[in-house]
């Protein structure tokens, strides 16, 4: 690196240039953007006192990207519109490199400048509009515009690599794309800057200092504050990221600017009761968050107005989350990258998940309690889409800030506007969890079916069918280890013509052997034609006297009918026993048939160990019936789901 | 709750099908009766006995 000492020109105090591709240096002493151009050194003007962010990083702190180290030179604070300031660190890498690494709620992101690809003209910023992709990038990037916005730089500190003004601003659009890709189109100049990099964590960055948890130490202490209208006490729990905060001694709104509270204004009472009140800690699977404010929405359609509620969960290392409460329904809700959610017409996609759509409406603030991060005001308005995929619910929310007058381009028609898209991941959270999280008791049961409430019941399918290959397998084993059948007894019978159509014959067998522990199976053949056999049938033990009676029925019935021809019955029945003891046995059999007058001819045959599916069949519907019953259920539950949804759409129920 | 009940009727299910197959059990077989002592040795092979001894009439 070449060192370029200097004096700065406005206190004559040394100011020190370590980097070539530095433009501007911040002199130490008297926070003067010192400019180096060609022939001398130029005053830009004083920079503002950098706000404390509560960031990790420092200038001088080194990493490595890639294999390649860096050293942070230079940090410059720029204000968001909607308030709120971001920190952009430069960090100058051994191989001449020069990254951009920016600093937001939390967030990392690493980016380098890369020239426009030849030929193509990116889209002035008037012509972007959220959501869209932007084509031409370098590097074949495909990232969509997640936001567009004002930035003013207010504060620098350490070696600027461009000419930083203070007090200047600028338009920029914010795109991301999937797996953390991202980007920034700078509007500072035309054609725009192309910045393109990652969401990095400090890791990636091989970032280990000891400033961190000294950091997090002080970022977790709450600050003490007095309300600057009633001068009642409040606290706030995030006093490096908080914008906005209301008083509980007064109700008033009070804007938070670099710890300065100032009132805004004074909120109408209260439309809803927080449950979870403010400043509640709880234990959920990311860490102990903690509520550090509520507010109150609600959207309008068909004519009726639904209300939620929303409470903001705060961690100093982990940042904020949601928790929604609406209809009794609970859920934990995350910010995702705009780039990783892949829109269509009614579906979305994440995390190879699709997600169907259940709502498109305008949600509307209705009032507000606690800090939040942002300028929250009753009346805010956003475009907000749900889509479900139980139990999570990816949420969509676009909201546009028209840009004051003052600030529209003065030869343009089309009005100047900004805004973001936010997507969000909720996921359901029973009642009961959320009371042992946050230890509140009594909480409201619901009786409506959430948007992404899970059926509770699902895992009752795959029991299902864990049973069913279980039957399955101890059928086949069954019928493997019972061997084959085997007959034990087989006659040809005439069974002689009744005295009268009342009358009955009946034939006694000579003896035969039964094995225990076999099932019976009696076969009865006879050659009928349009006529009947009925037999009543009896096995006897010739040496216990034991007696089991088994019904025969033989008919056979056939014709032609209106030129067609029909048949009905058989020639043959069966009956079937359980096992008997083993032993000796008799056949009794007492005959009646539809021709009485004639002999009846019979052939009878008795097998044991024979394979019968009814007890199979039994017991598959006996593990069937709670399921069928479950699915009904089911079906009743999805339709209860999407009778809420304005798409409709519950033809299936994926929610696995 | 739930899913300990439906395990238990599965396994119960299961259970039952598999004994009763290894001890060759049919559902819907009648009820078994015992012929008495006397009718043994007296013989059982008479009209009568079938109909008005054992069954108690048809």
């Amino acid at each position: 690196m070449s060192v370029l000492q200097a004096q700065c020109p406005a206190c004559g105090g040394p100011v020190e240039f370590k980097s070539g591709q530095s433009v501007v240096v911040i002199c130490g002493y008297c926070r003067s953007a010192v400019a180096r151009t060609d022939r001398e050194l130029k005053d830009l003007g004083k920079v503002a006192e950098l706000v404390e962010t509560g960031s990790p990083l420092d200038i001088g702190l080194r990493g490595t990207w890639r294999g390649v180290s860096f050293e942070l030179t230079g940090r410059a604070q720029l204000d968001h519109e909607m308030g709120g300031q971001w920190d952009e660190w430069y960090a100058t890498f051994s191989n001449g490199w020069l990254g951009w690494l920016a600093e937001a709620q939390g967030r990392f992101y690493l980016t380098f400048q890369y020239p426009a690809t030849e030929g193509v003209q990116l889209p002035s910023f008037d012509q972007l509009q959220l959501g869209q992709t932007v084509q031409g990038l370098p590097q074949q990037a495909t990232l969509m515009v997640a936001e567009t916005g004002r930035a003013t730089a207010r504060g620098a500190k350490g070696e600027i690599p461009y000419l930083l003004t203070p007090g200047e601003t600028y338009y920029y659009a914010d795109l991301s794309g999937p797996n953390g890709v991202f980007g920034t189109l700078d509007y500072n100049e035309s054609p725009p800057l192309i910045f393109l990099g990652n969401q990095v964590t400090l890791a990636d960055l091989g970032i280990t200092t000891t400033r961190a948890p000294e950091r997090e130490q002080r970022q977790v202490g709450a600050a003490q504050l007095n309300c600057p209208k009633c001068a009642g006490p409040l606290e706030l729990h995030a006093p490096d990221k908080t914008e906005r905060v209301t008083c509980p001694n007064c109700n008033s709104l009070l804007d938070v600017n670099r710890g300065q509270l100032s009132f805004l204004k004074a909120l109408k009472k209260l439309s809803f009761d927080p449950i979870i009140p403010i400043g509640s800690s709880g234990q959920l699977p990311e860490g102990k968050m903690t509520v550090i404010g509520a507010m109150q929405r609600s959207v309008m359609i068909e004519g009726i107005q639904y209300f939620w509620s929303e409470y903001l969960l705060y961690n100093p290392q982990i940042g904020f989350r949601w928790l929604v409460h609406s209809d009794n329904h609970w859920n934990y809700v995350q910010a995702v990258a705009p780039g990783d959610v892949f829109e269509s017409a009614k579906t979305a996609s994440f995390r190879s998940k699709n997600f169907k759509i259940f709502q498109d409406a305008q949600a509307i603030v209705e009032s507000v309690l606690g800090e939040f991060y942002w300028k929250v005001e009753a009346g805010e308005l956003v475009r907000g889409l749900d889509y479900v995929h139980p139990p999570e619910m990816l949420s969509k929310e676009v909201s546009f800030v028209p840009v004051s007058d003052d600030q529209q381009a003065p030869n343009k028609k089309k009005k100047l506007t900004t805004g973001e898209i936010n997507w969000s991941l909720g996921t359901y959270m029973p009642v009961a969890e959320v009371e042992r999280t946050f230890a509140v008791g009594g909480l409201p049961r619901p009786s409506t079916v959430a948007p992404n409430q899970p059926y509770p019941h699902k895992w009752i399918y795959k029991y299902w069918l864990m049973f069913l290959g279980v039957a399955i397998f101890a059928g086949l084993a069954v019928f493997i280890a019972s061997g084959s059948k085997r007959e034990v007894f087989w006659q040809s019978i005439t069974l002689s013509p009744l005295p009268n159509p009342d009358g009955t014959h009946v034939f006694f067998s000579e003896p035969f052997e039964f094995a225990g522990r076999s099932n019976i199976r009696i076969t009865a053949e006879s050659q009928v034609d349009n006529s009947w056999v009925s037999l009543e049938g009896d096995l006897i033990n010739d040496e216990t006297g034991l007696v089991q009676s088994f019904p025969i029925d033989i008919s056979y019935y056939y014709g032609v009918d209106g030129g067609e021809s029909w048949s009905e019955g058989g020639r043959t029945d069966s009956a079937y026993t359980s096992a008997l003891p083993a032993g000796r046995y008799i056949l009794r059999l007492e005959g009646q048939w539809e021709k009485w007058q004639q002999p009846a001819f019979l052939t009878v045959k008795i097998e044991q160990n024979v394979a019968y599916g009814f007890n199979f069949l039994f017991a598959l519907i006996a593990l069937s019936i709670v399921p069928a019953i479950m699915l009904i259920y089911h079906i009743s539950f999805e339709r209860r789901r999407w009778s809420e949804s304005m798409f409709g759409g519950g033809d299936d129920s994926d929610d696995d | 709750m739930f899913k300990k009940l439906y395990t238990v009727l599965g396994v119960g299910v299961i259970s039952l099908y598999t004994v009763g197959a290894m001890l060759g059990w049919e559902l819907g077989t009648s009820s078994r009766r015992q012929l008495p002592p006397d009718a043994r040795q007296n013989g059982y092979r008479s009209f009568h006995f079938w109909h008005y001894g054992l069954r108690g009439g048809k």
